[in-house]
């Protein structure tokens, strides 16, 4: 192989069009995946949207402390259980006053699938013009590790505990991405963080949706302070996840459900739980429910995406 | 810069027009990530999955990190597909 002294530079760098607003040392732990969509997000999208979000990992860097900020973005904080009703009324506020711009509703996966589920569920239903993002660390990291409807089988949390009579969590997933397609919003996605030129395609398409209606984007952002796993790993622990099926990467236009990414002989999900301490418990059996946890809602994504063109309608009455 | 022109305070206490907060990220550092210019083939990857994005480019010739913010995690030398970046313990920096 003719070794070349240059490659060529990541696309994804053309992505980057704008300027990164934070200020370069924010309070993240090191390897924090949500620091590489926070500061992604801006440089793709613009300086100009209008970010809204609660209380959580991001709140204390994208609220400020005292009177100062940590970023130059719009910012409106607000309470877990009314996180996109607040969205709604900032882009109702900006259509009657004829401002065109971007509402990015920004949150976790706790405001997203358990606490603010209701008010999110009604904005998709009265298909609200903003965009929804949901970072996705599977639990509640920033109030100390408790576990959310989107933590996986088996996990490990503050109050999923191993120990006795525990075993970490038993309950499956939810899965909330699958749930707003279901929606028939304009636009749904699931995204990570080491497909980043499919996480700047999904974001500017939202961008561009956004004028017919609610556009929600999942995030899969692994945390690895919470999930005890080497900093290093943060952007690989992605990668396995989508090599895995863990989280397969998918959009949906009006519920139309379309791969953008299918994995050829996926591995088996233990390699994903590999170098995550939260899984380390587990054994056969236990892997083994999570594994039929990922092969069927594969099978359930996988079936609706060829669902129009398969699908044989009885006939109708005379 | 493009400033936001939606709001002139970014909320009822926060002042965006005052300068940024900035916290000394480099401290927080244990390992160190030092690049191999000769193995850089300036593919960007580690300035792309670098979360506090302080991987910059020296011309166009190699990347290196700002020492001042960079917080020694490792993702960029683990994301490298040429092994160009080694993360180097602080303790061999001290004089
Ligand atoms: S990832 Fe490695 S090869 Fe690519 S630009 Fe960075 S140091 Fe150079
Ligand atoms: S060690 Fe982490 S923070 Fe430092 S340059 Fe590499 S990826 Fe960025």
């Amino acid at each position: 192989m003719s070794e070349k002294k240059k490659g060529k530079l990541s696309p994804v760098i053309d992505y980057k069009k704008h300027e990164d607003p934070f200020s370069k040392g924010v309070a993240f732990c090191p390897g924090c995946g949500l620091e590489l969509l926070i500061r992604f997000i801006p440089q793709v999208m613009g300086n100009d949207i209008v970010m809204t979000g609660t209380p959580s990992c991001s709140a204390p860097v994208l609220l400020g402390q005292n009177n100062q900020s940590w970023h130059s973005l719009s910012y409106f904080g607000t309470l877990m259980t009314g996180a996109a009703a607040n969205a709604t009324g900032l882009v109702r506020y900006y259509n009657r006053a004829g401002i065109d711009n971007t509402v990015v509703c920004f949150n976790g996966d706790g405001t997203a699938a358990d606490i603010g589920f209701g008010n999110m569920s009604g904005a998709a239903e009265r298909n609200e013009p903003f965009i929804y993002i949901c970072y996705d660390n599977e639990g509640y990291m920033n109030t100390g590790i408790q576990k959310s409807g989107t933590t996986p089988y088996g996990a490990s949390t503050t109050t999923t505990p191993v120990a006795k009579g525990s075993r970490g969590k038993n309950l499956r997933r939810m899965n909330l991405a699958l749930k707003m397609a279901m929606s028939k919003i304009p636009y749904a996605a699931t995204a990570t963080l080491s497909d980043l030129g499919d996480l700047a395609k999904k974001l500017l398409k939202a961008k561009e949706m956004k004028k017919n209606g609610f556009c929600f984007l999942h995030v899969f952002a692994p945390c690895p302070t919470g999930w005890g796993y080497d900093p290093a790993m943060t952007v690989e622990v992605c990668r396995r996840a989508v090599k895995t099926n863990y989280f397969p990467l998918w959009e949906a236009e009006n519920g139309k459900i379309r791969m953008t990414k299918t994995v050829n002989k996926p591995k088996p999900v233990e390699h994903y739980m590999e170098p995550i301490k939260k899984f380390k418990h587990l054994d056969d059996n236990d892997r083994a429910i999570l594994q039929e946890d990922v092969d069927y809602e594969l099978c359930m994504l996988g079936g609706l995406s060829i669902l129009e063109k398969e699908c044989v309608l009885p006939e109708a009455a005379d | 810069m493009s400033k936001n022109t939606y709001f002139k305070h970014e909320g009822p206490w926060s002042d965006a027009n005052d300068p940024l907060m900035c916290s000394d990220t480099g401290d927080w550092r244990t390992k160190r990530p030092i690049v191999d210019k000769d193995k850089c083939i300036f593919c960007g990857f580690c300035q792309i999955y670098c979360p506090v994005q302080v991987m910059e480019m020296v011309g166009d010739s190699h990347f290196e990190a700002d020492l001042g913010f960079c917080k020694g995690c490792g993702i960029c030398a683990q994301e490298c597909p040429k092994q160009a970046i080694t993360m180097v313990s602080e303790g061999e920096f001290v004089s």
